[in-house]
């Protein structure tokens, strides 16, 4: 929506425009272009001139494995994120909105408390001796502490929680834009509950799901601190790889190429998302 | 005695303390057109919902053919209904919004198809199975609306103010259809309407809805000419009020003074009548002659304004006591020709016309 009302005021008045522009558009090129540029150079003059660096990444099982775990976590999370966000955005567009305005504070509350602190938390909460066990225990449904953290479990819990806003806010905003009377007029129409939803409120809520749902899978993809913290060994993500690349090994050729992978992986889906569910086109 | 087709009895509906709908009973019969007229927040359009089971009354049955309709929750209760407001499912074609009602009930493809298009037929819009709603204008989406809600031959169909987003020519022109389908179809409509005139050109009766009780229940000609309560003498058609006193009354007529010495007799009076009661006098702007010259019990009135509005001509009046009061005389009419602001008349009427509520 942003760019076409941009495209529109650059179309009536150019040159002023684009002059206003300018200083954004130079910080831009700045911190963001040439950084990435000079990324893809290292990733193919270093150690030497080549594509050698792209050549292990991908050929390499052990990198290829950090890749499908990579899109495994951050499809496993922006799936979980769907389904718990969907009703909490749904309860949020349909309450009273004395009562949404709060629930909408805490959530957003939520996202401005320090992620470290977000993630040690749940680290506590998960572990082996931590609430969440004892409490289960407690209650006789288990016998021996579930292996909750430091895995896959770990990190999808842990980053659901932090992306559920990403998936709630968008959901919120389409589902609050159905009249309530299409949903009415399904109802006289015959259909039962599980109609309405499947056949009416989740088609046009689509566009929010998604918006949300891209916006998960991409920040998932590059997420370092919660899988550092809350995953194992075993199941490394591409930011963790990038980091033990560039930290650990000094690497910046494979560092910067694995960047790139994730940065073209991005913009794809990006794409996708602009051709399919662009609000601005009409779905 | 017959069973009624559709029988609203002692109908409630309570919100915390404030009572949107009182005690609301009609019995109406299969194939006929019933208007709800009434104002906003006079609890028409909630009996409606409590009719398609959006709300539940808080007393009182529905029964459709002798069984209560209560229980029955909306998407069981196999009544079409159109709405207010555009409720077209906006990521469906026209074709398969029409569709809509008969793939929910699992009919056969080919006969949904052949359905799909003797409704749109129905509604003169043949050929729009594969237009996108937002494409279309608001009066074709509510004939999309009117097609999805008959498709499934529904015994009973709502219709909650369909035309109150369109202008006046598109509501004449979607009126006129209405009528048509109701003809064509003889489904049972029950169609709510704030706008007296939409409720005339429509109904066979109009169930005229006053702070959340019916007034009266009548054809429109017997709204018309014998109204039940003074709210139903102001709301179907223009009509005057004048304060009088009841002198006496005998048999539901009385003799009625009317301030300024003038006094009538063998007035209809509804209400109750006890002698020198206050009363409202209803006269209609069309059952008042003037006479230019003195006449005994005239009302003696002083000549305001004179509008011309083609085969009628308008003479605004007003009593001493500065009571505005209407007439409507046919355009060349003798008594106004030459008439001028300030002049004094008189006005008389024929007792038996007028009406007065206690």
């Amino acid at each position: 929506m942003a760019v076409t009302v941009v495209t529109g005021a650059v179309k009536t008045k150019r040159g002023a425009t684009l002059g206003y522009l300018l200083p954004a558009l130079l910080l831009i090129a700045l911190f963001f272009i040439v950084p990435v540029l000079m990324l893809l150079m290292r990733s193919v003059l270093e150690p030497e001139v080549g594509l050698q660096n792209y050549k292990a990444l991908l050929g390499s099982t052990t990198y290829l494995r950090v890749f499908l775990n990579t899109f495994l976590v951050a499809g496993v999370v922006t799936l979980v994120s769907i389904v718990v966000g969907y009703p909490v955005a749904w309860l949020l567009a349909i309450m009273p909105q004395k009562w949404s305005r709060i629930v909408l504070a805490i959530i957003i509350l939520s996202m401005w408390t320090n992620l470290l602190a977000r993630t040690y938390a749940w680290m506590v909460l998960l572990q082996r001796t931590g609430v969440i066990n004892k409490t289960l225990m407690g209650l006789g449904l288990i016998d021996t502490p579930l292996a909750l953290v430091n895995n896959l479990v770990g990190v999808t819990i842990g980053m659901t929680y932090i992306m559920l806003p990403f998936v709630i806010l968008p959901l919120m905003g389409v589902i609050r834009t159905i009249d309530p009377a299409i949903l009415r007029a399904a109802a006289l129409c015959g259909a039962g509950k599980m109609q309405c939803f499947l056949r009416v409120l989740l088609p046009l809520s689509l566009p929010g799901i998604a918006a949300g749902a891209l916006m998960v899978f991409v920040m998932s993809l590059g997420y370092f601190v919660t899988p550092a913290l809350l995953g194992g060994t075993s199941n490394m993500m591409l930011a963790e790889l990038v980091a033990q690349f560039v930290q650990s090994l000094v690497n910046w050729g494979m560092g910067g190429a694995a960047a790139l992978v994730l940065l073209v992986v991005t913009l794809a889906l990006y794409a996708v998302q602009l051709r399919y569910f662009n609000p601005a086109r009409g779905t | 005695m017959t069973q009624p087709f559709l029988s609203i009895n002692g109908i409630r509906k309570n919100y915390g303390n404030v009572t949107a709908v009182k005690n609301v009973s009609m019995d109406i019969a299969q194939g006929e057109f019933m208007t709800f007229l009434g104002p906003s927040g006079s609890g028409k359009s909630t009996t409606l919902y409590i009719l398609a089971g959006f709300q539940d009354p808080s007393g009182g049955d529905i029964l459709l053919n002798g069984q209560s309709l209560l229980s029955t929750p909306s998407h069981k209760r196999n009544i079409g209904m159109v709405f207010q407001r555009y409720t077209l499912f906006p990521h469906l074609t026209v074709g398969e919004n029409v569709a809509f009602p008969l793939r929910i009930r699992r009919r056969p493809q080919a006969e949904i198809a052949e359905r799909v298009k003797a409704a749109l037929k129905l509604v003169r819009l043949e050929g729009f199975e594969d237009r996108m709603p937002a494409l279309m204008s608001g009066g074709q989406q509510q004939r999309v609306a009117l097609a999805r809600a008959l498709v499934y031959n529904p015994p009973v169909l709502l219709m909650d103010e369909p035309l109150s987003a369109l202008d006046k020519k598109l509501r004449e022109e979607i009126q006129f259809e209405i009528r048509r389908i109701h003809q064509e179809t003889g489904v049972t409509i029950l169609y709510v309407t704030h706008d007296q005139e939409e409720a005339l050109r429509l109904s066979d009766r109009i169930a005229v809805f006053s702070q959340g009780e019916i007034d009266q229940i009548g054809t429109g000609p017997e709204l018309y000419s014998n109204p039940a309560t003074r709210f139903v003498a102001g709301f179907i058609g223009d009509s005057n009020f004048l304060d009088a006193t009841v002198v006496t009354s005998n048999a539901g007529k009385a003799k009625l003074a009317l301030g300024d010495g003038a006094v009538v007799e063998g007035v209809p009076l509804h209400g109750p009548s006890a002698a020198s009661s206050r009363a409202s006098l209803m006269l209609r702007p069309e059952r008042l002659s003037l006479s230019r010259v003195s006449v005994p019990s005239g009302i003696a009135v002083t000549v305001r304004d004179i509008t011309f509005l083609g085969n009628n001509v308008e003479v605004s009046t007003a009593t001493p006591a500065g009571v505005d009061l209407a007439v409507r005389l046919p355009f060349g009419h003798e008594a106004i020709s030459s008439l001028a602001r300030g002049e004094q008349a008189w006005l008389t009427f024929d007792t038996a016309s007028a009406h007065a509520f206690a």
